[in-house]
């Protein structure tokens, strides 16, 4: 692969974003707002639920503007958005925005009431969690005194939540946003190359932590923190680490987990590789097998028109047919906890009528354990739906690495 | 009544959660002592404080109600998270505005005076925020829930304790900026023309979490010498590659025991040109002065007038830059940008870190030079914790 100086990609078009901006449009109208509102959010390092949902506290500003923190209103009858922030300067999307002035909050009524909206239906994303973003974030991602002081600010109008607005634009993805999943996929799988290369009883936890993002940064990715998860199996729950770990070193028959995410163009991929240091057990192989066939049979579910009630009664059934379990474990790929959001813990039945889409970038990683529970293994990369089906963005091979 | 840990945990992350219980009950009565001073009835560390949130409990999240009488805190913990600090704290999935409201109310704080920490940007945290970080649906829903007790900001309250290190802090400091330094040792070792920009950032990223630190992104300009807004980057640039006469400004940030640090040194891939010799030479001059004046009982604004008024003197500029060094976003802060007007008034007092990178710049503001960082206030005297030479490093 190339490396950063020898990418010729150079960002999103200006269509992309008039695509981006039309679709949020298109849903705020049929939702009769008269415009969108994603207002100041709190930042990711403060509001930390999980790694997804910190990186998606502000995606919807990303999103949109491709500026790292900023307010935007989108009027839905195809004015200009206003949009504020507090970076040092802007981009080609965006090359002049309204600082902040005194506050978020007095700076972004000031805005409400000059795109007159003081008397507005005005749809608020983030305020709550959705189907399609921000599933993570049962509250939200508002900030609250610039929030409070808009609603005082623009008494008149009314705020509703929005979240799907935003979210259902951001579900499908165009050709730009799939060549930079893509290619991020591909910086991911090279991540998890290195930690197959490196991994050794022996080796310390920390120092494989930092090679693995070494070649993904050196790649281009941004830094998305990898979580690494590494002891022997049996009974408890691996810990799951996502800094380099002090004085963690792989051992014989240890069992290495991950989700390997790199992101690219600002979007997050991820692939995802179980390793075992040392030979595999007879008694886990039926289980890695059937992970491999449930992957594969899904992918062929996964069709456009879908609800997920279909995918997902597919996936929980599979295991069963083999006398072992079988459990759907998947979410979107985007900016930032992109939905919607199936796991053991969730299983995702609020998503059941949600349909599946063209366009759509999944990472698929379904769990399969034996029936007693006492083995479980989950493979899995990202996918996306075309009229066939599930198309892995990268060719990997699914199945545990055994390194002896 | 105790929330308990609900199906939906999720896998627990572990975090570093090094400091002692003697720690921790330093920083929670110090903080009962300001909230007690302020006239509080509780401290409520929200959703969305993740910051505060960690330094009172270690946690990666949480959410925390303390009581000003002396009585235990109630924590709020997720994904069955828990520490020697905080070994049973109540667990919830993502739910968060009820287990806060019944955490208040076990308390009795139904008639309350409530201080909300991170409800604003404050003096010594959270400055960068001036709107704080606090989530708005989860407090909302628990001031309509709670409508006979008052909620007002009480970010300082937490702040100015976080300001006054401890020794065990200032060990971590002290590692801290110590990794720092080798971050910027690797970038001055590898940054040479033809160089592709995002390998050499990959490689200093990780020289850094090789030292352990935890992620914090660095900052880099690359532009040649001279130009006026170079560009930022926190991320690897894509398409770049290093060449002769670039200026390569940094910040290269480290994470020990939650303790964030930063140096910063000028790297000139090629020879420094003469008008700029006078500018470095005024800038080891102010940092050196204001190193001296920075010490118990000195005003930020004895400090801002020293620095501010030392270039005119040498008919060039000069400007204060610093900041706190801490669990992040710590303060005061003083930029280009913003002189911390708000701050004037506060004093340097002993156990106090801060970032130290005064800039020196030429009359018409075309030259500018800034290095420096953390410093450490002792009893007696101040201790910079950056030992580099001080100067541009002129790469040839």
């Amino acid at each position: 692969m190339e490396t950063p100086a020898d990418i010729t990609w150079r960002g999103y078009s200006l269509a992309e974003r008039d695509w981006r901006w039309q679709r949020v449009r298109e849903n705020a109208a049929k939702a009769g707002f008269d415009c969108v509102l994603v207002p100041l959010c709190v930042d990711g390092r403060n509001l930390h639920l999980s790694l997804e949902q910190s990186r998606g506290s502000r995606s919807d500003c990303r999103f949109l503007t491709q500026l790292e923190n900023a307010a935007v209103i989108l009027p839905t009858d195809g004015r200009k958005p206003i949009v504020i922030s507090d970076e040092e300067s802007g981009n080609d999307w965006v090359p002049e925005f309204r600082p902040v002035e005194g506050s978020w909050g007095k700076t972004m009524a000031q805005a409400l009431i000059d795109a007159g909206m003081d008397r507005a239906r005005i749809g608020v994303s983030g305020i709550r969690r959705g189907f399609y973003t921000h599933g993570r974030a049962f509250h939200g991602v508002v900030n609250h005194s610039s929030y409070v002081e808009v609603l005082r600010g623009v008494p008149n109008a009314t705020f509703e939540n929005a979240t799907e607005v935003v979210g259902y634009a951001r579900y499908v993805k165009s050709e730009e946003q799939i060549e930079c999943l893509r290619r991020g996929a591909a910086i991911a799988a090279a991540g998890i190359e290195k930690m197959i290369e490196l991994a050794r009883p022996g080796m310390d936890e920390g120092i494989l932590y930092s090679r693995v993002m070494q070649r993904m940064v050196s790649l281009g990715s941004e830094y998305y923190p990898m979580a690494f998860y590494s002891g022997l199996y049996g009974g408890a729950r691996l810990p799951r680490f996502e800094d380099p770990t002090e004085g963690r070193f792989l051992q014989p028959m240890y069992r290495i987990a991950n989700e390997v995410d790199a992101v690219f163009g600002g979007l997050i991929a991820q692939e995802q590789q179980p390793i075992l240091l040392g030979p595999i057990p007879d008694a886990w192989k039926p289980a890695i097998e059937a992970q491999r066939d449930l992957y594969f049979a899904g992918l062929e579910h996964l069709t456009p028109g879908k609800p997920f009630a279909d995918f997902m009664d597919f996936v929980n059934g599979f295991g069963e047919k083999r006398g072992l379990k079988s459990l759907m474990l998947m979410h979107g790929r985007g900016y930032g906890d992109d939905g919607p959001l199936f796991t053991p813990q969730n299983r995702g039945a609020r998503n059941r009528d949600v349909l599946i889409e063209k366009g759509n970038v999944f990472i698929v990683k379904p769990i399969v354990s034996s029936e007693d529970g006492s083995f479980d293994t989950s493979w899995g990369g990202c996918v996306l739906v075309t009229d066939k089906g599930g198309e892995p963005l990268i060719k990997r091979t699914p199945g545990m690495v055994s390194i002896t | 009544m105790p929330w308990t840990t609900p199906p939906g945990a999720g896998a627990t992350v572990f975090i570093w959660s090094g400091y002692s219980l003697a720690e921790r009950d330093r920083r929670w009565r110090a903080v009962r002592e300001n909230a007690g001073k302020a006239g509080f009835d509780c401290i409520l560390v929200p959703l969305g404080n993740g910051v505060d949130g960690r330094y009172m409990t270690q946690l990666r999240c949480s959410a925390m109600a303390l009581p000003v009488d002396g009585r235990a805190p109630i924590i709020i913990a997720d994904r069955r998270s828990s520490n020697a600090w905080v070994p049973e704290p109540w667990q919830t999935g993502r739910e968060w505005a009820e287990p806060m409201r019944e955490a208040l109310r076990d308390l009795g704080m139904e008639r309350a005076r409530i201080g909300v920490v991170g409800l604003k940007g404050g003096l010594a945290t959270h400055c960068s925020s001036i709107d704080g970080v606090v989530n708005y649906t989860a407090l909302a829903q628990v001031m309509n829930e709670l409508p006979n007790a008052t909620f007002d900001n009480a970010t300082d309250v937490v702040g100015l304790v976080r300001y006054m290190k401890s020794e065990e802090e200032i060990g971590f400091v002290r590692r801290s900026a110590a990794v720092a330094a080798v971050g910027l040792d690797e970038l001055i070792n590898l940054a040479r023309p033809g160089v592709d920009v995002g390998v050499l950032y990959a490689d200093v990223t990780a020289r850094l979490l090789e030292q352990r630190s935890e992620y914090y992104p660095l900052t880099l300009t690359l532009d040649p010498i001279g130009t006026l807004k170079p560009r930022h980057y926190t991320n690897p640039p894509i398409g770049k590659r290093l060449e002769s006469n670039a200026l390569i400004t940094n910040e290269v940030n480290a994470i020990s025991g939650a303790q964030l640090t930063q140096v910063c040194q000028p790297i000139l891939l090629g020879k420094i040109p003469e008008e700029w010799k006078p500018v470095i030479e005024l800038q080891k001059e102010v940092y050196e002065a204001g190193l001296a004046m920075i010490k118990p009982g000195t005003t930020f604004a004895a400090l801002t007038d020293f620095v501010n008024t030392f270039g005119p003197k040498r008919k060039m500029k000069t400007v204060i830059q610093m900041h706190g060094c801490g669990y992040g976003d710590d303060g005061p802060v003083f930029t280009a940008k913003s002189q911390g007007n708000q701050v004037r008034d506060l004093r340097i007092e002993e156990g106090n870190t801060f970032v130290w990178k005064p800039m020196a710049m030429s009359a018409d503001g075309r030259i500018r030079f800034a290095l420096g960082g953390p410093v450490l206030v002792t009893g007696k005297r101040t201790e910079a914790l950056f030992t580099r030479s001080h100067g541009m490093v002129s790469i040839c």
